[in-house]
């Protein structure tokens, strides 16, 4: 059965589509924020643009995500400006420091995630809420280049032993918190029974590993083998159990709202739907 | 870890022939979808009125109108309220909003109209083959290849 809207939905089913929605959108853009401090310290002027360009569109997909939360009466100051930091829902991966001046971080970090949210979306394309499988098209569109470039950056950094030392180094400190992309919510057997994603994230970790595993092998990296049980580290993200990298990174992309004493998100115009013909 | 690296990287294939050009200055094409976009040909009354006034909203970035464009999938006018349904290019257009607002007042001009709003939406994707024959030529004249 397809469910077209917000009105459709019963109780649980509302609270499946919110909590899938909620890791997606904050994924991206915890992911775009941490982003942002590479946009000017890439290699090349090249990499700075291309970062700062894959920024732009996670934080493209953060919107169509948190768009369709605002169906269910949220605005942005609640969704992100002042939204309590234990509410976040993404994976500690996309909120863990750079390791400084090490670009062999953003690069693997950015093929795990984006491995990872090619699988979740395109098991999206089957939801049962047809909001959300009516955005997994353009999203995917967008995300391919994104894996080509970390895909480049991967075998050109392990060419050399001290590239491959650094990709390792960051795989070995990285590959827990990966993991978390896959930590369940206490809604994802009602997202999956429901059909919001009808694929479990057991199965996309599975998918995962199969994909990642042989590739960066073929690199010359020795990728964890481990149960993701034994792997896991304490705080998993998805239960709003965060790492303490959490907290600043929070109170560094509000504390403009903050110093300005704000209370709303102003926009230049009325929202589209809620201004009156003033014209 | 191992110091034996892979097997087989294959040959850099830049170093030697000096830089190569960016892969993405080629535009994918995509696939024509029937009945997208709506250009408001067949509209009459005052959906035709709205159509006649969004041709004049351009896209920030280029000299083409957003039906052109084929940004608009469906205008429709009920007891004088127009809704608009419309895509974007990109989703992380930093034109959004601006945009959105020029075609819910343009809508709002129309004879027969008295309030607009605008349904964004995201499927099917916008490709080029959305843009309409006076949209290419529109690009073409700008300098845009398509």
């Amino acid at each position: 059965m397809t469910l077209e809207g917000p009105g459709d939905l019963d109780d649980r089913e509302r609270a499946a589509v919110e909590a899938e929605l909620r890791c997606l959108g904050d994924d991206e853009f915890v992911t775009a924020e941490r982003y942002t401090e590479w946009q000017v310290r890439g290699p090349t002027l090249e990499s700075d643009i291309a970062v700062a360009n894959i920024a732009q569109d996670e934080l493209g997909h953060a919107r169509l995500w948190y768009d369709l939360l605002e169906g269910f009466g949220h605005d942005q100051v609640d969704l992100i400006w002042e939204r309590d930091p234990a509410e976040f829902r993404h994976a500690t991966l996309v909120e863990r420091p750079y390791e400084a001046g090490d670009w062999a971080d953003p690069v693997l970090r950015g093929y795990l995630y984006d491995t990872y949210e090619r699988l979740r979306v395109e098991a999206l394309s089957e939801s049962a809420y047809a909001p959300i499988a009516d955005r997994v098209e353009k999203a995917l569109g967008e995300e391919e280049y994104h894996r080509e470039h970390a895909h480049n950056w991967l075998e050109r950094l392990c060419e050399d032993a001290e590239g491959r030392r650094r990709v390792q180094a960051a795989l070995d400190r990285l590959f827990p918190h990966a993991l978390t992309l896959f930590a369940p919510t206490d809604r994802e057997e009602a997202v999956v029974d429901t059909g919001v994603r009808p694929v479990p994230l057991s199965e996309l970790r599975r998918e995962w590993r199969n994909v990642v595993t042989p590739f960066l092998g073929s690199l010359g990296l020795e990728v964890p083998v481990a149960d993701h049980a034994e792997l896991l580290p304490a705080a998993r993200g998805r239960d709003g159990d965060h790492t303490d990298a959490w907290e600043s990174l929070y109170n560094e992309f509000t504390f403009t709202y903050e110093q300005l004493g704000r209370e709303s998100a102003p926009a230049l115009m009325p929202e589209p739907g809620e201004a009156d013909a003033d014209v | 870890m191992s110091e034996d690296g892979p097997v087989d990287l294959g040959e850099p294939d830049d170093l030697e022939g000096g830089p190569s050009y960016c892969t993405y200055t080629d535009y994918d094409h995509g696939v024509a979808v029937e009945e997208l976009p709506a250009t408001g040909a067949d509209a009459d009354g005052p959906e035709a009125a709205v159509f006649e006034e969004l041709q004049g909203v351009e896209d920030p970035e280029m000299p083409i109108s957003v039906v052109d464009l084929g940004l608009i999938y469906g205008v429709t006018v009920a007891d004088g309220r127009a809704t608009v349904t419309m895509t974007l290019t990109y989703t992380g257009c930093p034109a959004r909003d601006y945009l959105q607002e020029d075609v819910r007042q343009a809508a709002a001009r129309a004879d027969g109209v008295e309030a607009a709003e605008v349904e964004l939406v995201w499927s099917p994707e916008w490709n080029l083959e959305m843009v309409t024959d006076a949209g290419k030529a529109d690009l073409r004249e700008f300098g845009v290849s398509v």
